[in-house]
């Protein structure tokens, strides 16, 4: 260990001479900028704590806590109604109907392997801002806090994936309220080390100071879990405003942003089927976001 | 009342039976299944007590080289940071992060990159000695606690300390059959209890009251059959449960001479052949 130590310590970044340019790049005709030859990409440029944290203990853990065991081969889905065949003369020309029921809840989730482990995908940050219904420029405070918050940007790094600040727009009419196309809030989703990286920062620095908060408050036992959102493998909750200001993105400089909003962070997992919420939140604690039951 | 009769009966008439038929001649012939002698199989927990990383693993050459690389190529292209915004003009935090900042470019791009337009030498060398004075009052300069432990100089394997980066496992030194055996923690289960709480007592009952212990899962992860010499007796059954220590330390009960905490290439050396086959997996390799 202590030789791995002092190798990696002397690898300095060695730097010779340019070398001769001999033909020069093709100038872009808009930007008058020359065009590298090659798509650029930025990727991991340090180790991620959490996401070696993940890989050396949660997952092991979380594939033991979460197994189910099934000797046999699981049965065929039941038909519960005939195929349409568009050739049969009967059903031909008639109305295909679709089956009835919402089956979303009841389904059971995939059989265990070591392969598909609960795993965190994504972590969306959503923030509506109600002022914006009267003028859209007051939308700019929360887009300059989120993009302080969580460093993305559009296509950031030649990354063409990467959507960056986000703007959401009302998608129904409510009397007074809202109309459709109106831009109300802004989103960010965060992917890979930046995703981890948002969870150290809001596990070390915001939760412990947040007055009157002992944890993600669980829902009641008696609710159902068969709703779409208890089987949909999404862990959400929200931060009150005075949260933003215990980031240390923000916290440098606070005084520079018209005011601190709240906001709502919602942990995307590959978790489906009965009980993917429960399997979602022991992914969640494991990176040390308590839980408390009312 | 009677038709109700004939369809129960047509239910239960099993299907392959439709003719009247001799059955009694085949069903005596059916020999009597011969139910084993042997007695019930005895079970036993045993616990594989896991002590997680407890430093960040130490990138190779090849991954500080790749590291190093793609940090240049951000570097180069990332946007214009803006300075107004963080820092009030003329700041002493302005200054510091300026100084630094010309240090991270020469860092990466070489000591030719950055040059250095000094207008005013004096005011220069000011500046310098205001932002070395913040830094002495922010007690930066300190060294950070070093990544390799006394105890891994001095080959103390019962420290906790040990190994920070690599999953570490209590292993148990007991005397068996007049031999000296290396094993985990190990106990047998009482009919009343479930397998996980009974190896939260084994458990305790061998390393002591002193330790803080999570058992991870309800279902065991693994199990184990000990080869039997008499063929004739009780079957051995040991059924793996992965736990982690949160705090303290083993105070090994009074059948046990030893214990130590090993990463998984140092307990191959240590367990027999058989056993070590069948826990290896449950191990990580680093």
């Amino acid at each position: 260990m202590s030789t791995v130590a002092s190798k990696t310590a002397a690898l300095p970044a060695r730097f010779g001479r340019a070398p001769r340019i001999r033909a020069h790049l093709r100038k872009d005709k808009s930007t008058g900028l020359p065009r590298p030859p090659v798509n650029i990409v930025t990727r991991e440029f340090a180790p991620c704590r959490l996401e070696d944290h993940y890989y050396n203990t949660l997952q092991d853990d979380l594939m033991y806590m979460t197994y189910h065991h099934e000797h046999l081969p699981r049965p065929p889905p039941r038909q519960i109604r005939l195929k349409f065949d568009p050739n049969d003369p009967y059903s031909k020309n008639r109305h295909n109907p679709s089956v009835g029921g919402s089956q979303i809840g009841k389904k059971p989730p995939p059989p265990s392997t070591a392969s598909n482990v609960i795993k965190l995908e994504k972590i969306v940050v959503h923030t509506m801002v109600k002022e914006a219904l009267q003028s859209k420029s007051n939308l700019l405070g929360a887009i300059i806090a989120m993009r302080a918050l969580t460093g993305e940007n559009h296509k950031a790094g030649g990354r063409h994936a990467v959507d960056g600040i986000q703007i959401v727009k009302g998608k129904k009419s409510v009397g007074g309220w809202i109309r459709p196309g109106v831009p109300v809030g802004v989103k960010v989703e965060l992917k890979g080390p930046s995703m981890y990286e948002f969870i150290s920062s809001l596990v070390e620095f915001v939760l412990p100071r947040l007055r009157e908060f002992n944890g993600v408050v669980l829902p009641p036992q008696s609710s159902s879990v068969n709703t779409p959102s208890a089987v949909s493998g999404v862990v959400s909750f929200g931060l009150p405003p005075q949260a933003m200001g215990f980031f240390p993105q923000i916290e440098v400089n606070q005084d520079a942003y018209p005011k601190m909003y709240g906001m709502h962070i919602h942990f995307v997992t590959n978790a489906t089927g009965v009980g993917a919420e429960n399997r979602a939140r022991a992914l969640v604690s494991g990176f040390q976001i308590p839980f408390i039951r009312r | 009342m009677f038709r109700r009769q004939a369809i129960s009966c047509l239910r239960r008439t099993p299907q392959s039976r439709t003719l009247a038929t001799e059955a009694s001649s085949t069903e005596t012939s059916r020999p009597q299944p011969v139910l084993s002698k042997k007695p019930k199989p005895r079970l036993s927990t045993a616990i594989i007590l896991n002590r997680s990383p407890i430093l960040t693993r130490s990138p190779t050459s090849f991954e500080n080289a790749y590291y190093t690389y793609q940090a240049r190529v951000r570097r180069a292209l990332h946007q214009p940071f803006p300075y107004d915004f963080y820092f009030k003009q003329g700041s002493l935090l302005e200054t510091r992060f300026n100084l630094e900042e010309k240090d991270r470019e020469k860092a990466s791009f070489g000591p030719t990159f950055v040059q250095d337009d000094y207008q005013d030498l004096a005011k220069v060398e000011a500046d310098k000695a205001a932002v070395k004075l913040l830094a002495q009052q922010e007690g930066e300069g300190e060294s950070l606690a070093p990544r390799e432990h006394p105890s891994d100089k001095s080959g103390d394997i019962k420290s906790l300390d040990r190994a920070g980066e690599r999953n570490l496992y209590l292993l148990l030194k007991s005397k068996e059959n007049g031999k000296d055996v290396w094993r985990f923690p190990q106990g047998g289960v009482e009919t009343t209890d479930f397998l996980h709480q009974a190896a939260q007592k084994d458990l305790h009952a061998e390393c002591g009251e002193g330790i803080d212990t999570w058992i991870v899962s309800r279902a065991p992860i693994g199990v184990y059959k000990p080869p039997q010499s008499d063929p004739s007796a009780p079957e051995d059954v040991v059924f793996f449960y992965k736990a982690h220590i949160m705090a303290g330390q083993v105070r090994p009960a009074e059948g046990i001479q030893d214990f130590a905490w090993l990463t998984k290439q140092e307990i191959e050396q240590r367990l027999d052949k058989d056993y070590w086959g069948n826990v290896k997996d449950m191990l990580s390799d680093f």
